[in-house]
Parts: C-alpha cells; structure tokens; sequence
C-alpha cells in the first residue's frame, strides 16, 4: 500500500439495523491532516468507531498497513473520581502495548515523560487529574495517546468547552504534532472554522451521504448550506476561513 | 478488658468474620462509587437476599442435580447442603450483573432505572418464594436470608478468608485493566483492550463479594460497607493507593470495636457496626468542611 496507512474499500457502517452510511472508499495516507465535520447525528462517531475497530462494519473491508491509533477522547467520557495523577493517567497509554500479565519497565516511564514533554505538562506530572483546569486535562488526554507511540493520532472534539486562549494553545499543539510529530492527525469537530484552518483534506458528513476531498472542493457555502440544513458563510480575512451561520435579518 | 475476653470467647469468629466482611465490602466499594454505581450494591443486596430465599423453596436439588450432571451417586452430602443457600445467592447475583453489563450496550433505559427495576423486583419475589416455602415461619425465613454478623462461623469464615484472597488477586493482577476500563472504557477499548470483557469480569467479581457477605452479614451491613468506608476514603485521600488503605482500614477497624458497644450496650451487632462506620463518616465530613 506504498505510503498508505489505511485502505477502506466499499465500506457500510452502522448498527445491527441502521446503515449509517455505505460505499465508503478512500484512503488514509501517512502524513494526512484530516478532518470530520457534519451535523450531530451524522455517522462521525460511528465511523470513528468503526475505524478504531471497537464496531464492526456491517460490509465491506478496512485494511490497515501497520497502523497503531492514538485515541484522545472527549473529556466528559472519563470517570475522574479516583485521584489519578497525570503521570498515572498517561501511563494508562502503555497498558494495552503490555499483554496480560507484562511489567512495565523503566522504558515505558521515560516514554510517558517524553510524551509530557510534547505537549508541555511535565511540570503537572504529580498533580491530580481531578485538579487540573479544562486545557490541562486535554493535553494529558493527548500525551496518553501519544504514549502509544501511534502513527495515526485521533482527537474527538478536542476544544469543546475551552476558553479562547487555551482553544488556540491546543490547536497549535495539534498541528505541531502534526507538522513536527510526522503524525497522521483524524480530527473531528463541529467547529468548522478550526478545522478548515488546520487540515489539509475534509470529511463532511451527512445523513445518508458523505463526501471526501481538498478543502477547496469540499468548502463551499452552498455545499455546507445543504450539509448543515441552514445558511452558511465563508469569509475569509487573510489567509483564515471565518465559517459562519447566516442571521435572518428581521 | 473482661468483656473483650468474654467476647472473644463467645464469638472469636463473629470479630474475625466481621473484619473480613468489613474489608471485602470496602475494599469493592471503591470500585462501586468510582464507577458511579452504589444503587448496583443495593440492587445486588436484595437479589443476593432473593437467591437464598429461592433455594428455600426447594425446587432445585444442588445434590441430586450435581449427582446426575455427574452421573454418581451424592447421598445427604452436608457441604452441598449448607452451600445450597450461598449457590442460588451467587447465581441469581450473576445473573443481575449481566443484565446490568448489558445495559451499557442500548439506550432505551437508563442504568439507574435498569437497578431501580431489579432492586424492587428482587424484593417482590423474594416476597413471594418465602410465601411458598414449605418450611418454618416466615419471620424465622427473614431472619436467616438477611445474615447476622454474630452467626458468622469457623464456615463463614474460611468462606470469606478465601473471597477475599480471590478479590485482592484479581483486582492486582489485572490493576491495569482495571485502572483503564474504570477511567476510561472508550479508549481503552481503542487502545485494544476488551472493555465490555473487562467491566464484566470486575462487575462479576463484585457481584461475588456482595453475594457472600449479604448472606453472612446482611444486606444493611453489606451496602453500608460498600459506600461509607469508600466515601471516607474519596474524600480524604490524594492518591489512589490512599483511598484503597483508608477504606479498608475503615472497613477493618469499625465492625469489632462496634460489635463490642454493642455487646456493651445491648444493641444488635449488624446495625451498631452501621451507625459506628456513619459517625466516622460525619466526623471526617465536617473536618473536612472546616479545613
């Protein structure tokens, strides 16, 4: 699959009785930046699912070429009652690379502090997760699916719930782990203004139907006008897309 | 100094029992609440309570069953007889847990209602089968379905001696499935690790601890130890090791030294031991508003 990471060939996914969406086919590359937006109850998370191989898909085959993902889920998913500290949680991130009963070794320690140290919480290492503020929690999410060592890095509604500045800070991470990290970034968003400013192709979900391509094919104010059922607007100051909904003037 | 020597003469086993059960119910606990699942510990107290009070109705012979599933001859064998109760107590506890693993997977009720719905059915069918048992007064039936700390024997006590090696061995050999799929079942899941395998397997084991000690010690003692101690520990403790050595110790310290105000005083060892673990909570509590 030369640099192909993963190929999706004539893909249905969905639940025992709903086909979500069907035909899917493309392929992941190493490198690619892509993002997934659309509106709720577009499929993104059944296809995120289905991609991480936690559903299966209902037809149709997923070949992966020595892919290991790096999950960062959304932050309300967790449970922090019990006062795990950051160093614990990004620790979490080797668990699933030691089998059954394997020990976790002083190379896995130096792993998760190389994985701090990438998104700039070293500092936070002994500090319970339950204390730390929105962005702080993100980042060690982040560093524990960096602890994975993936080649495929996917963030699920990073930002939701941030101030601005930290919703920047973050974004800057995300496209450093990109650009640095040589990471293949799959990031999903309702923020459609992030994600035309970061990625470099777009996954647009409907219902029913879903389309692939450069952000220069797929952003179009007509097209995501029909996608979101409302008017949108894409502005542009400089080199940012500014993507807005349309107020019906009274 | 004269009444411990009195009760440790009377009951070396009810003190001995009542720390194993105080150490079980809290040590699970903080397995419980870290899940946000205390109404499970309720509902499995009253279905543990019901599976006893089904094997009181006789239709299911352990003996003769296990005899003809073996195909030899079991002849008034009194350790199948006196594991009866405890047998459909663990099987009918099973069998909630699973239906409660399961309702992860649907969206058509939620968990609370799904636990509420199994706690109150428990008690109408156990209602219900000790209306129909062919044996005894219904009171007396009560009275030995819902355990007592100062009925616990040298039996009970191996019994929950070895429960108790069984929890601390699974939940430390697989502590770090167990840290993933509690804080995280959807990446660890992700990450490769069965999270629907794995919250099963602890909920069984916990489904287990609470079975047991209900029957021995009964289901008011079984829930309060469950939450109390584990809620002491949550709030105190900065580390998640802490929490574990505060509840247990909890769970550990208060039931003996209840059991002997109790003795003191006259009151029923069960609900002292109770009380006890809620004024060590209080006070803990507003120590902890003050500072």
């Amino acid at each position: 699959m030369d640099n192909q990471l993963i190929k999706l060939s004539d893909l249905t996914i969905g639940y025992k009785n709903k086909i979500i969406h069907r035909n899917i086919n493309f392929n992941i590359s190493e490198n690619d930046f892509i993002g997934l937006v659309g509106p709720n109850g577009s499929g993104k998370t059944t296809f995120l699912r289905t991609l991480l191989g936690t559903l299966k898909p209902l037809s149709g085959t997923i070949e992966k070429n020595e892919v290991r993902f790096g999950y960062v889920p959304q932050r309300d998913t967790v449970q922090p009652l019990l006062p795990y500290t950051v160093f614990d949680i990004v620790m979490m991130g080797r668990y699933s690379l030691k089998g059954l009963f394997g020990r976790l070794s002083k190379e896995d320690e130096i792993i998760v502090e190389e994985s701090l140290t990438k998104v700039g919480i070293s500092s936070l290492r002994f500090m319970s997760y339950n204390s730390l503020s929105g962005g702080q929690r993100q980042r060690t999410l982040i560093a524990r699916a960096l602890a994975v060592k993936p080649n495929v890095l996917i963030l699920d509604e990073p930002t939701n719930g941030m101030d601005t500045p930290s919703h920047h800070s973050l974004l800057n991470l995300i496209e450093g782990l990109h650009d640095k990290g040589r990471l293949t970034v799959l990031l999903v968003s309702h923020l459609l203004s992030d994600v035309a400013n970061l990625v470099k192709k777009i996954i647009l979900f409907e219902k029913d139907n879903f389309q692939i391509g450069n952000i220069d094919e797929i952003l179009s104010e007509e097209n995501l006008s029909k996608t979101y059922a409302a008017e949108i607007k894409i502005s542009k100051i400089g080199s940012q897309f500014l993507i807005t909904q349309k107020h019906p003037q009274n | 100094m004269e009444t411990i020597n009195l009760l440790l003469e009377l009951f070396p086993y009810a003190l001995l029992g009542s720390v194993l059960a105080g150490v079980i119910c809290s040590f699970l606990g903080v397995f419980v609440i870290s899940q946000r699942a205390v109404f499970l510990g309720a509902a499995l107290t009253q279905v543990s309570i019901a599976g006893v009070a089904f094997a009181f109705l006789h239709l299911i012979n352990l003996e003769v069953m296990l005899g003809s599933l073996l195909s030899v001859e079991v002849i008034e064998n009194s350790f199948l007889h006196h594991f009866e109760h405890t047998f459909f107590s663990l099987f009918f506890s099973m069998i909630a847990v699973f239906i409660f693993s399961q309702s992860f997977r649907q969206k058509l009720i939620t968990q609370d209602s799904l636990l509420g719905i199994i706690f109150v059915i428990a008690i109408a069918i156990r209602i219900m089968f000790i209306q129909k048992s062919p044996v005894a007064e219904i009171s007396e039936i009560e009275a030995i379905l819902k355990g007592d700390i100062l009925f616990i024997g040298v039996n009970e006590f191996y019994t929950m001696l070895v429960l108790l090696l069984i929890i601390v061995i699974i939940f430390s050999l697989f502590s770090r499935q167990l840290k993933f799929v509690t804080f995280d079942a959807e990446t660890a899941s992700a990450h490769g690790i069965n999270s629907g395998f794995w919250l099963l397997f602890f909920y069984l084991t916990v489904g287990i601890g609470i079975s047991v000690t209900t029957r021995f010690v009964g289901d008011v003692f079984t829930f309060a130890y469950l939450i109390i101690p584990s809620s002491v520990g949550f709030m105190t403790a900065k580390k998640v090791s802490h929490v574990f050595i505060i509840a247990v110790l909890i769970g550990a310290v208060i039931p003996p030294v209840a059991i002997f105000f109790a003795f003191i005083f006259d009151f029923s060892s069960g609900p002292a031991a109770v009380v006890s673990a809620f004024i060590v909570f209080i006070i803990v509590y507003f120590i902890k508003k003050i500072l």
